[in-house]
């Protein structure tokens, strides 16, 4: 008897298998015979299981958590810098940085009064719940009303990993294509929040920014959409007022 | 530099960093299911991955040969049942399937873009086979 799938499949002694598959054909033999176990089990549920236990622990503490992906150099620092220097006043925030090891973002962010850790991730290429609860251990979550956690740098292996956030935001820069929405699509149809920034540096740079809202139209429907400057200002309002609308009651 | 020698054993990269933890996590879920069953030899491990997963089919492939080395499941034959995208619209009521490869889920009837996403996504462990 297997524990994992509870089935009990002995093969008889003596019972001789007759089935027989050519080397290099890839067909399954007796689809329920006694050497097939149909496991069909999710390989991120020990993630979305500890997911599910950090969003329980948001909702607990009353906290809005933002998941917050791009790509390296769309800007997320800068962007987290500006908000806890201006929205951080009205509400208290911290942030979780995932990290490879050689980044220095957490430090970039770090502000007396604000709680900040940084997970480094090492080799991992994205973070994932486990990752983000031993970092919430670390935290004094007292009064904090929104959590920034800033992703790894990568716009592919981040977007199956749930972390428990409440809100999902994935950035694009003007520094980059407009057609990067095309090329990523899980990332951005993932995404509850699309945040276009460094608006200020589009037209020297030839950035089309109609082009970059179709195609986040087009790929990713069901998001809101923010264009904003962190360095000009411009647009921060309206991200101000997505994290007011979503700041649990 | 004899290019030929070193294309001829895959490195591990970067690129196949995020695979190789993808595979872990199914070899282990493997190794756990061939214990229940009296460490029996593995002969195939099938997944199933969605076209959102956001995982590369050649690099898991790539990951297999080397995560399951010194397992069960070395040697096992190794394949991966690649599930479409599934659309529902919910104002035609209608799903709809995706080909590969577009990423523009557009409803055929109405052309609606805001159809809920039903299959793609997987992740799993389908199946496994002993000897
Ligand atoms: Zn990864
Ligand atoms: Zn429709």
């Amino acid at each position: 008897m297997c524990l994992e799938c509870g089935c009990n499949h002995p093969v008889p002694f003596g019972v001789k298998v007759l089935s027989v598959i050519a080397p290099g054909l890839l067909k399954p033999r007796v689809p329920d015979g006694p050497h097939t176990i149909e496991v069909h089990a999710s390989l991120l549920a020990q993630n979305d299981d500890a997911a599910a236990r950090n969003r329980a622990r948001f909702a607990s503490h009353g906290m809005l958590a933002l998941n917050l992906l791009s790509s390296p150099g769309a800007g997320k620092t800068t962007l987290l810098s500006r908000t806890v220097d201006v929205f951080g006043h009205e509400q208290r925030c911290a942030v979780l940085v995932g990290d490879l090891e050689t980044d220095n973002d957490a430090r970039r962010i770090h502000r007396p009064h604000l709680p900040v850790v940084q997970i480094t991730t090492g080799t991992a290429c994205h973070l994932d719940a486990e990752m983000i609860a031993r970092g919430l251990d670390t935290l004094s979550l007292d009064g904090v009303r929104v959590m920034f956690i800033e992703n790894v740098g990568n716009l592919v292996c981040p977007a199956a990993f749930d972390l428990g956030e409440t809100k999902r935001v994935v950035l694009l820069s003007a520094t980059e294509g407009e057609d990067k929405p095309l090329k990523y699509p899980p990332i951005f149809k993932s995404a509850d929040l699309v945040l276009l920034t460094k608006i200020d540096v589009a037209d020297a740079l030839g950035f089309d920014i109609a082009t970059a809202v179709e195609n986040i139209r087009r790929i990713a429907p069901q998001a809101e959409l923010i264009q904003l400057s962190a360095r000009s200002g411009e647009g921060m309002d309206e991200w101000h007022d997505f994290l007011r609308h979503h700041l649990p009651v | 530099m004899n290019l030929s020698r070193r294309s001829a054993r895959p490195v591990l990269s970067t690129h196949n960093v995020h695979e190789v933890g993808i595979m872990e996590s199914a070899l282990a879920l493997v190794a756990r299911h061939a214990a229940g069953h009296g460490d029996r030899r593995v002969s195939r491990v099938v997944l199933r991955i969605g076209a959102l997963a956001g995982v590369e089919i050649e690099s898991l492939c790539f990951a297999f040969g080397v995560v399951s080395r010194g397992t069960v499941a070395e040697g096992a034959d190794f394949e991966i049942e690649e599930v479409p995208v599934a659309v529902y619209c919910h104002g035609c009521h209608l799903e709809f399937a995706v080909e590969t490869g577009g990423f523009i889920f557009t409803c055929p009837n109405c052309g609606d873009l805001c159809g809920e996403i039903r299959r793609g996504r997987e992740l799993e462990l389908s199946r496994i086979e002993m000897t």
